[in-house]
């Protein structure tokens, strides 16, 4: 069962898209893991039981903290993303997609982990087993996540709607059965391209997946139309998950959490906030129309 | 598959590559028969997983495989010699940017154009961002008047080290922030405010690179009184990703457009268009349209649609021709020489100006003024 309410992380790594004067705000509030984790505690102290995380440079530094002060949050799910595919963008331009890929396996692994695979030139293993790739991947990302409560799985959506666009139902089908298999948890896509990513889950034979993606009135970031997202919500046989809900403040919060709770099925919103008052007003709001609904 | 399907190759299968190909894959007009790419590991992945051709050799794909079109996204430094040959096919052709690394090339491929009825495209993908696009609309609508005065930035945390080794650091392999970065600047103020006559006051600098320049500046001058500054830098280890700055000042008003937020200062109100006088803000949110499959962002699924519409309509224009982007070339290689110190300003190029696809509407927007300068 997914949580209603997932507090998001972007506010906390100096990410608005409409105003580089607030990005930088928020740069500069959350420099110390202090702030941020004061937001998780406000959080959570407010009823907000699930937190979705991105593993980009600082989630481990985040995880740490979770993890030395995990008395303190007995009921804490972690909805982690991966992988933080902006990091990898310029080595992937500079060194190839195998070249950086190589390299970050290298520096996530210890040789024992490994095996004979990467001692053989590292090439050969791309070619052999790609899964097994994907394998090592996750298992590398997850290690900043050990011994946390870890609900779904994420592949964030750079690389989920780059892979839809190539419909390799393997790599899909294996990324699910090994989030499954090996971490006993659900396995999740973020898209912004859902009404064609859920048919080819489906196709893929993965039951029904956590799907994330944008859900507003405004239709952004919805592709490829507002019209079909509300028909795959009609359609279901996936657990929806809503980002995006304000689409970058296009939407007012009531009109938002409205139309994103009269779809059919979704009842887990992930949202960015950082004041106590922020969050108190979006989970009440968001939980009196979940319940109604 | 549909017999009317555009059979296209892809050259060169590195990010972008990547990216163009997840992008057109399930386009329905589209079958992509054929990648080639230099690394013999990356052709036999791919054709673990998808059912395409592949080819190490351009030539023996563009020979073997009944192509239509070809997408193109190899290092710049050959792009002149695989477009020819393209173009000796009839392919039609989308080429990533920068366009050639020569002026000359881009030149004597776009005369060679001439009468063939060949679809061609640069990857300036700016020009398919909808706040970009809108500027210009509004530009040319005259809502801040006759523009005197533009900036037009870019910024990123591209390069903060010297690192010899990559290809970023090597020129001849079209490394450097010119080719990687003023392309775009120059390419966005050429589809703003036009072509213009020559450059002026050009630098280049290194912050870390030992090879190539981290730092581009230059005025671009108009000849009617108008100036644009392009100031490019892509060592500012401030920007979490590379970022395109417009602003433009009229004689009405002042623009200010970036990927998301376009702002308008206006003297007087235009209230058909729905701006107020003084401070307007239109977001992103207000202007863009879904798109087919979004992979990287609206304007890289715009651009490579707009590529294949123009095949399947039959019209040779698109957004961002191969002579919009040998503009671009011939800018980039007049910044070097002024840089340099050669003595190319302004009014040495007079004479070689080519008309701009967005001549018309720019010297309407610009006044038939003519230079007053000292």
């Amino acid at each position: 069962m997914l949580d209603t309410v997932i507090l998001g992380d972007n506010q906390f790594f100096g990410i608005n898209h409409m105003s580089p004067e607030k990005a930088q705000a928020l740069d500069e509030r959350f420099r110390d893991i202090g702030a941020i984790t004061d937001v998780i505690d406000t959080a959570y102290r407010c009823g907000v039981r699930g937190f979705m995380l991105n593993t980009n440079e600082r989630a481990g530094e985040i995880c740490d903290y979770l993890r030395e002060n995990s008395a303190r949050y007995p009921d804490l799910s972690m909805y982690p993303s991966m992988p933080y595919a902006h990091k990898y963008a310029n080595a992937v331009a500079e060194k190839g997609i195998f070249g950086a890929l190589r390299e970050f396996i290298l520096a996530g692994s210890s040789a024992g982990d490994l095996g004979g695979l990467i001692a053989k030139g590292g090439a050969s293993l791309f070619e052999q087993d790609m899964l097994k790739v994907m394998q090592i991947l996750v298992d590398i990302e997850m290690q900043i996540f050990r011994d946390l409560n870890v609900k779904v799985v994420f592949l964030q959506n750079i690389v989920t709607d780059l892979l839809l666009g190539y419909g390799v139902k393997d790599i899909f089908a294996g990324f699910a059965g090994y989030i499954r298999d090996k971490y006993g948890a659900e396995p999740g896509f973020v898209t912004m391209n859902m009404p064609a990513l859920v048919p080819f889950l489906r196709d893929c034979g993965i039951e029904n997946p956590v799907v994330c993606s944008s859900i507003n009135p405004a239709g952004y970031f919805m592709n490829p139309s507002i019209a079909a997202y509300e028909d795959a919500l009609r359609d279901g046989g996936f657990q929806p998950m809503a980002m995006s809900i304000l689409a970058s403040g296009a939407v007012g919060p009531r009109e938002a959490v409205e139309y994103v709770c009269g779809r059919n099925g979704v009842r887990s919103v992930v949202f960015g906030a950082s004041s106590e008052k922020h969050i108190v007003e979006t989970k009440e709001l968001i939980e009196s129309y979940a319940t109604a609904a | 598959m549909n017999r009317e399907s555009i059979r296209v190759g892809f050259v060169g299968f590195g990010r972008m590559g990547i990216t163009h190909y997840s992008i057109l894959n399930n386009h329905p007009n589209v079958n992509i028969v054929a990648v080639c790419d230099a690394s013999k590991m990356m052709l036999r992945v791919l054709g673990k997983y998808v059912d395409v051709a592949t080819y190490t050799d351009f030539r023996e794909m563009i020979d073997s495989d009944k192509l239509d079109a070809i997408v193109v996204s190899t290092p710049a430094s050959s792009h002149a010699e695989i477009v020819r040959v393209g173009l000796d096919r009839g392919l039609h052709t989308f080429v990533e940017k920068p366009f050639t690394l020569t002026a000359a090339d881009s030149r004597e491929i776009v005369d060679r154009l001439d009468g063939q009825h060949v679809v061609n495209q640069v990857g300036y993908v700016n020009r398919f961002n909808e706040v970009f696009d809108e500027a210009r609309r509004l530009l040319q609508l005259g809502v801040i008047g006759d523009v005197r005065r533009f900036r037009s930035e870019m910024y990123g945390a591209t390069v903060t080290k010297d690192s010899k080794s990559s290809w970023r650091s090597k020129q001849a392999q079209g490394g450097g922030c010119m080719y990687e970065f003023a392309s775009h600047c120059i390419d966005l103020a050429v589809y703003l405010f036009g072509e213009p006559v020559g450059v002026s006051g050009s630098t280049l600098q290194s912050i870390y690179s030992s090879t190539v320049e981290d730092v581009v500046s230059s005025n671009l001058e108009y000849g009617n009184g108008c100036l644009g500054e392009i100031a490019v830098n892509w060592s500012d280890m401030s920007y979490r990703k590379p970022a395109n700055v417009v602003t433009a000042i009229g004689k009405d008003g002042k623009l200010i457009a970036d990927r998301y937020v376009l702002k308008l200062f206006l003297r007087h109100a235009r209230p058909d268009l729905g701006f107020h006088e003084g401070w307007n803000t239109k977001y992103i949110t207000d202007i863009a349209k879904p798109v087919r499959v979004y992979v990287r962002g609206n304007e890289f699924t715009n651009q490579l649609d707009d590529f294949v519409a123009a095949i399947a309509d039959g019209r040779a224009t698109t957004r961002c021709s191969f002579a919009d982007a040998a503009i671009v070339d011939r800018i980039m290689e007049q910044i070097r020489e002024d840089a340099a110190g050669e003595g190319v300003g302004a009014r040495a190029n007079e004479v070689s100006v080519r008309p701009a696809t967005t001549r018309s509407w720019i010297s309407r927007l610009l006044g038939a003024g003519r230079l007053d300068r000292a």
